[in-house]
């Protein structure tokens, strides 16, 4: 069987084919593999990796365009999951600079990582002695994102990275603002919810290409999702990010239960904006749309069944 | 096949796609399908009211899938947001909070038990497709179909999981059973940007036109999709799209269900004029 792999020597870029014998790899890890063409093959060939046991994070690399974890990708799993192909293309993490080979640049993720304060600012209540205590609830609920290595699997796939990453973050900077903010000891969630906010958070599209890649099935998605609910909580509401996510619940909660495209459009962009060039007129124009839905929207049966049950909902939620 | 399912359109199917919903209901009887739409259903926040309210959207949606259960039936819908929505809920609620969430569903005197699953007319119709074949009359063997999933059909896998996320199978045995040719698609299982249209509109035209021009470079008629969030996406933002790339290439956009609609060979001609590309 083959491995075409993308290689970059500093200057150019070209692609290898090694040729193994199934029965040499089928047994070892993604990473196994390439340490095997290593070893036998190609001493050239360039990637990292370290302790081979999913904990240093260092060797993600993409098979047929999907990342993975190298040393937790069992060669078995891909057989099955690609149905017994005789071919694998093997590239770098993508949306990072190729250095070498599979070799990514990581210090402009790092630079983003910073951005939202990576490190824990304890409560006042800390104390050398006494250290800043939680109970198992407390612990549970940011155990999961604690597991997040940095092997930057999420960010590869991000479809919003690879669109233009000048105004966002890697998946796995928001997850480490959510662990900070909702840790609770944690001085001030809003030192790294804010820094969220500011670059990026509400540009998401909602691919979720992090949380189905994760090794360590951490979902950057829902923790997005976490910190802009959070960020709003807090007063940090502008923009037209918040107001669409705003009209949404505006329409299922205060008006009919569902959702009226005229008026989503309205509400998100403003009624300027709107009429002027924004997504009213092109649902219009396209004929999606007829303009007296803006009056339109009966309320569904059962609405005011619904709100009590969501006002009964906060009101055990504050208790 | 499981033949009765309480419809869920989900709002975007009762305005900017009327067509979809008209498409879906004109194929079901001639597939034997019966499609109950749902008394009250309500938006299930489309991947956008969590990020205001978590609670209020799965309290929302527990009360969707109560009015399922109610008419003892399982959920379908061709939206995959709403799938999403949907299917995540009902894994919330049957992983530990089923017995909080009813103590507000009895507010409206509604209880969630858990009974009715949530499924997609895509892997119905993908589950049946020898079915389906039999009943092809017009098979659409001239026709070069680009197939796009859109995200919220296959990821994130541990709420959807009908098949694999990284290498699915189901649309290409769906459209190769209408007689349709299936050409190789760079972009098949990547992201339409719908969700961020607003936000981020600068990258979501580069996705949108990257989409397109992949589906032209692999010389497709035209590209559907099972869920009409994508479709509206890559429908009436592509012109928009293609000028911001500087693309000339065009593409017609259309739904799952009027592509089945048309090698059933139903008269489209009441729901295929919304095609506007």
């Amino acid at each position: 069987m083959k491995f075409i792999i993308d290689r970059f020597d500093g200057k150019k870029n070209y692609q290898q084919t090694y040729t193994v014998e199934r029965k040499d790899i089928e047994a070892l890890t993604l990473l196994g593999t390439l340490l095997f063409i290593k070893q036998h093959q190609d001493l050239t060939l360039n990637f990292t990796a370290s302790c081979r046991m999913a904990i240093c994070g260092a060797c993600g690399v993409r098979v047929n365009g999907h990342a993975y974890l190298g040393c937790d990708t069992k060669m078995t799993e891909l057989f099955e999951e690609y149905k017994d192909a005789e071919t694998f293309r093997i590239s770098p993490l993508a949306n990072y600079t190729v250095l070498s080979d599979l070799v990514v640049d990581w210090e402009p993720a790092i630079e983003n990582l910073r951005k939202i304060k990576p490190g824990l600012v304890a409560k006042d209540e800390f104390s050398e002695k006494e250290g800043c205590r939680q109970n198992q609830e407390q612990y549970d609920r940011i155990v999961g994102q604690w597991d997040c290595i940095l092997c930057g699997v999420c960010a590869s796939e991000c479809n919003k990275l690879t669109a233009d990453h000048s105004d966002y973050m890697e998946p796995f900077v928001f997850t480490h603002a959510w662990k900070l903010a909702n840790d609770s000891r944690s001085k001030d969630p809003m030192i790294h919810t804010k820094a969220a906010v500011t670059n990026g958070l509400w540009n998401c599209v909602h691919c979720h290409e992090c949380t189905n890649r994760c090794p360590k099935h951490i979902s950057g998605a829902e923790d997005i999702a976490g910190l802009r609910a959070l960020a709003m909580r807090k007063g940090l509401n502008s923009g037209v990010g918040p107001a669409h996510a705003k009209s949404f619940y505006t329409d299922l909660v205060e008006d009919s239960g569902r959702l009226n495209e005229i008026r989503l459009a309205l509400r998100t962009e403003g009624m300027g904006t709107a009429l002027r060039a924004g997504t009213a007129i092109t649902l219009m124009s396209a004929g999606k749309m007829n303009p007296l839905e803006i009056f339109g929207g009966h309320e569904i049966e059962g609405h005011k069944d619904l709100v009590k049950m969501i006002e009964a909902a906060h009101a055990a939620h504050k208790e | 096949m499981q033949k009765e399912f309480a419809f869920f359109p989900g709002c975007v199917l009762t305005q900017a796609a009327i067509e979809a919903k008209m498409s879906i209901e004109a194929i079901a009887p001639v597939l034997g399908i019966t499609l109950k739409e749902m008394k009250g259903w309500s938006c299930c926040g489309a991947s956008q009211a969590q990020d205001v309210d978590p609670l209020a959207t799965l309290v929302a949606n527990a009360r969707n899938l109560a009015l399922a259960e109610q008419m003892k039936l399982p959920v379908l819908t061709t939206c995959s947001t709403c799938l999403l929505m949907l299917r995540r809920a009902k894994a919330e609620l049957d992983n530990g909070k089923k017995e909080n969430i009813n103590t507000f569903l009895a507010r409206g005197n509604m209880h969630y038990q858990g009974t009715s699953e949530v499924t997609s007319l895509l892997w119905l119709l993908a589950q049946n497709a020898e079915e389906i074949k039999a009943k092809v009359k017009k098979p659409l063997s001239k026709l070069k179909v680009a197939v796009f999933y859109g995200c919220h059909s296959i990821r994130p896998h541990k709420d959807l999981g009908f098949e694999s996320s990284t290498n699915p199978t189901s649309f290409e045995t769906v459209v190769r059973a209408l007689g349709a040719e299936v050409v190789p698609f760079t972009k098949r299982l990547d992201c339409c940007g719908f969700h961020a249209v607003y936000p981020a509109e600068k990258s979501v035209m580069k996705m949108t036109s990257g989409i397109v021009n992949s589906a032209a470079e692999s010389k497709a008629d035209c590209v559907v999709m099972p869920c009409p969030l994508c479709q509206m996406q890559l429908d009436i933002y592509q012109d928009d799209a293609q000028e911001t790339t500087k693309s000339k290439a065009r593409l017609p956009v259309i739904h799952l269900a009027q592509l089945v609609g048309l090698a059933l060979g139903i008269d489209a001609r009441n729901w295929v004029w919304i095609i506007t590309s």
